[in-house]
């Protein structure tokens, strides 16, 4: 069942130089149970996509979508109250600055009980209460694997370190038990071994909970380690979307070719001392968005149909936007869903050893 | 904390100790006659010359002289105005309470409206209110403070005649000074018309409370708006709308603390600036405070009360300032020694 089903979500923010797009028909679904990661370099709008599920962009950026929806309920639409509620409870973010996203002034054993819903507190008198929700805050620092529950939580967030910090957000973000949690790039800046615990916890937590997981980061390794489906972001499009073993090995889209070439732990066959190969170019500006396909001026595969940015197209669970995907057979025009269907069966159950 | 304390305290001692010194060197730096000038009296004899010299060690180092002048100091001997021979202590005791009444109601003219209004437009920028909020306080700002008080007599008292010109009471209520604060004077003076005295003391106090309120005001609203859009961009103020808190909870539990902390020791400085202004505004409604008293010394030349004068009110905003600074310290846990030599 879809938790998260976003669909043609686009952004418009208003600038000095007019209205921008900075993000262009992104489509998604979380499903339940899933690990799904979000992928793309920096300012390609990973950030933004949280933002506006989670609904912190502020009032006068406007939002379109067809549709937003968690568990079938319209995210954009429904009154302020009621999405409140859903984050209060059903949707939980890890941002991606743990010490920025923690109150500075409020000592972090607080901050921890505050993000505790009211609801999980049933005894009488406040003693009590303030036992209870204290008992739960030391239950949900173990569970993210903090043993050393009393140093930390009598201290300020300026004074422990981001790794610590870190869990303490994943522990803020449990304590409503969530069905979706969203990881905003919260392994950025981290050193291996404190990643591997973030990671192992987190799909631990999928494991155990059946908490539905967005994973929104750059790093291909610790994504291909833990997510199960992956959607590719480029400067605010939705590039390529499927499961990530069909994306490693048989990427359609050229950004998702360059961007696992980039990674040269997914090469095994790369000699030592090559070159690594990446895109000429930077990711565009806001500013000078270019027309149709936002790669286009960097694609090595564009030609003139580029212009038109390409519409989503299906081959199983996988989904590209690209006029001219790799790997294809021939390099039709408007290869379309159908097309691929009618004119390729036997072709994709050659494929079938390449896809699993 | 201790520690905290203990550096404060030190630097309170210094900088009064530096205080007293410079005060000590006036009365050699005044024109006119050194024995005037350190005693207020002026001899009529070269008998008295002879023992007031004596008296104030003039014969001897200014190193003990210096000494006399602190144990003076320190008994509450300060010798007597040259003007009116009256005694400057009980002088400055009169006057000072005045002032310090003053600067109280126009401080909490200023907290009560001033940070609220600002916390509110803050919260809300952007709109028709808040721009009117944010142009009241620029005018309000711009404002001389003397002009503005002329302004108020000029329209309230002269034009309309709504509300008193000048003094803190009128003199029909015998309202007997001990305190120096008019209010617990009143209370104080037992009288059978205490509401009527009351209702008196606040129509006088109406306009000078304002005329120096305003520039104070817009000063907090300004500072609180800013530093409350700040906050609220901040991400732990976005984390907290992601966690689902209500608006209310966010503001009160994150929002109000993290706004405070950064302006309040600029907010509480504008104290020394407000402490001026009354001295200034204390002229134009004859306020019988320290201004209005150190002012009319000035005029006739009083060496020792301008010197007592001087030292009380620097005295005065010197202790203030560094009580915030110490309270401020005190109050923000980002601030812990440990976190001075930052990696």
């Amino acid at each position: 069942m879809a938790l998260l089903d976003i669909k043609n979500l686009s952004l418009y923010i208003e600038t000095a130089n007019g209205v921008v797009k900075a993000l262009d028909k992104i489509s998604f679904v979380l499903n339940e149970g899933e690990i799904k990661a979000l992928v793309g370099e920096s300012g390609s709008g990973k950030t933004l996509v949280v933002k506006a599920i989670i609904g912190a962009l502020p009032d006068y950026w406007q939002i379109k979508a067809d549709r937003l929806t968690y568990k079938g309920q319209d995210l954009i639409n429904m009154s302020y109250e009621q999405r409140r509620q859903i984050m209060r409870r059903d949707i939980a973010v890890v941002f991606q600055e743990p010490t920025s996203s923690l109150d500075p002034s409020v000592k972090l054993g607080d901050q921890i009980e505050e993000s505790i819903p009211p609801e999980f507190i049933n005894k009488g008198w406040f003693w009590e209460r303030n036992k209870q929700r204290k008992d739960i805050a030391i239950g949900l620092l173990h569970k993210v694997g903090i043993r050393n529950h009393k140093k930390w939580m009598n201290c300020f967030p300026h004074e422990i370190p981001s790794n610590v910090s870190q869990k303490i957000m994943i522990a803020m973000a449990l304590a409503s038990e969530p069905s979706v949690l969203i990881a905003d790039d919260s392994t950025r800046s981290m050193e291996s071994t404190t990643k591997t615990q973030v990671l192992r916890l987190l799909v631990k937590l999928n494991k155990t909970k059946n908490l539905s997981i967005l994973f929104v980061s750059h790093d291909l390794l610790s994504i291909t380690s833990i997510a199960n489906s992956m959607t590719v972001l480029y400067c605010g499009q939705t590039v390529e979307s499927g499961k990530v073993r069909s994306l490693l090995k048989r990427p359609l889209h050229p950004y998702t070719k360059a961007l696992l070439d980039s990674a040269p732990s997914f090469q095994i066959s790369l000699p030592s001392k090559s070159p690594l190969k990446a895109l000429k170019g930077t990711i565009p500006s806001l500013q000078n968005l270019p027309t149709g396909c936002r790669l286009g001026p960097r694609c090595p595969n564009a030609r003139k149909e580029c212009v038109v940015a390409p519409p989503m197209r299906n081959i199983q669970d996988h989904q590209y936007a690209c006029h001219y995907p790799l790997h294809f057979p021939s390099h039709k025009k408007h290869a379309t869903n159908e097309m691929v269907l009618k004119s390729a069966p036997e072709e994709i159950a050659g494929k079938k050893d390449i896809y699993d | 904390m201790i520690k905290l304390l203990i550096r404060y305290f030190n630097l309170m001692v210094i900088t009064i100790f530096a205080l007293i010194v410079l005060s000590f060197l006036l009365p050699y730096l005044f024109p006119g006659d050194l024995l005037t000038n350190v005693s207020g009296i002026v001899p009529q004899s070269e008998l008295q010359r002879e023992a007031l010299a004596k008296a104030y060690r003039l014969d001897q180092s200014y190193f003990s002289q210096f000494q006399l002048y602190l144990s003076n100091l320190f008994s509450g001997n300060w010798g007597v105005s040259s003007v009116s021979q009256l005694d400057l202590l009980e002088e400055i005791k009169r006057a000072f309470p005045a002032t310090l009444e003053l600067v109280i109601y126009a401080l909490l003219v200023a907290t009560f409206v001033g940070i609220p209004v600002g916390f509110i437009s803050g919260l809300k920028h952007h709109n028709p209110a808040d721009f009117s909020v944010v142009t009241f306080s620029i005018v309000g700002y711009s404002f001389p403070v003397f002009w503005l008080a002329l302004l108020f007599i000029t329209i309230f008292c002269l034009q309309l005649q709504w509300l008193p010109i000048s003094g803190r009471v009128d003199l029909l209520y015998e309202v007997q000074h001990q305190t120096g604060f008019v209010i617990i004077d009143i209370w104080l003076s037992g009288l059978d018309n205490t509401k009527d005295a009351y209702l008196n003391a606040l129509r006088h106090a109406i306009l000078p409370t304002l005329s120096i309120a305003v520039v104070t005001t817009a000063l907090f609203i300004r500072f609180t708006r800013r530093s409350t859009m700040d906050v609220m961009e901040k991400g732990y103020i976005i984390a907290a709308k992601s966690r689902g808190f209500t608006q209310r909870q966010i503001f009160f539990k994150h929002g109000f603390k993290n706004a405070l902390i950064p302006i309040l020791p600029i907010l509480a400085l504008q104290i020394s600036t407000l402490i001026t202004n009354a001295m200034i505004v204390e002229n134009i409604f004859s306020w019988p405070g320290i201004g209005y008293w150190l002012i009319q010394a000035i005029y006739q030349q009083d060496y020792p009360a301008i010197r007592a004068g001087m030292l009380v009110v620097a005295l005065f905003v010197l202790t203030l300032t560094i009580t915030i600074e110490f309270i401020t310290r005190a109050l923000d846990p980002t601030k812990e020694e440990t976190a001075r030599a930052a990696v």
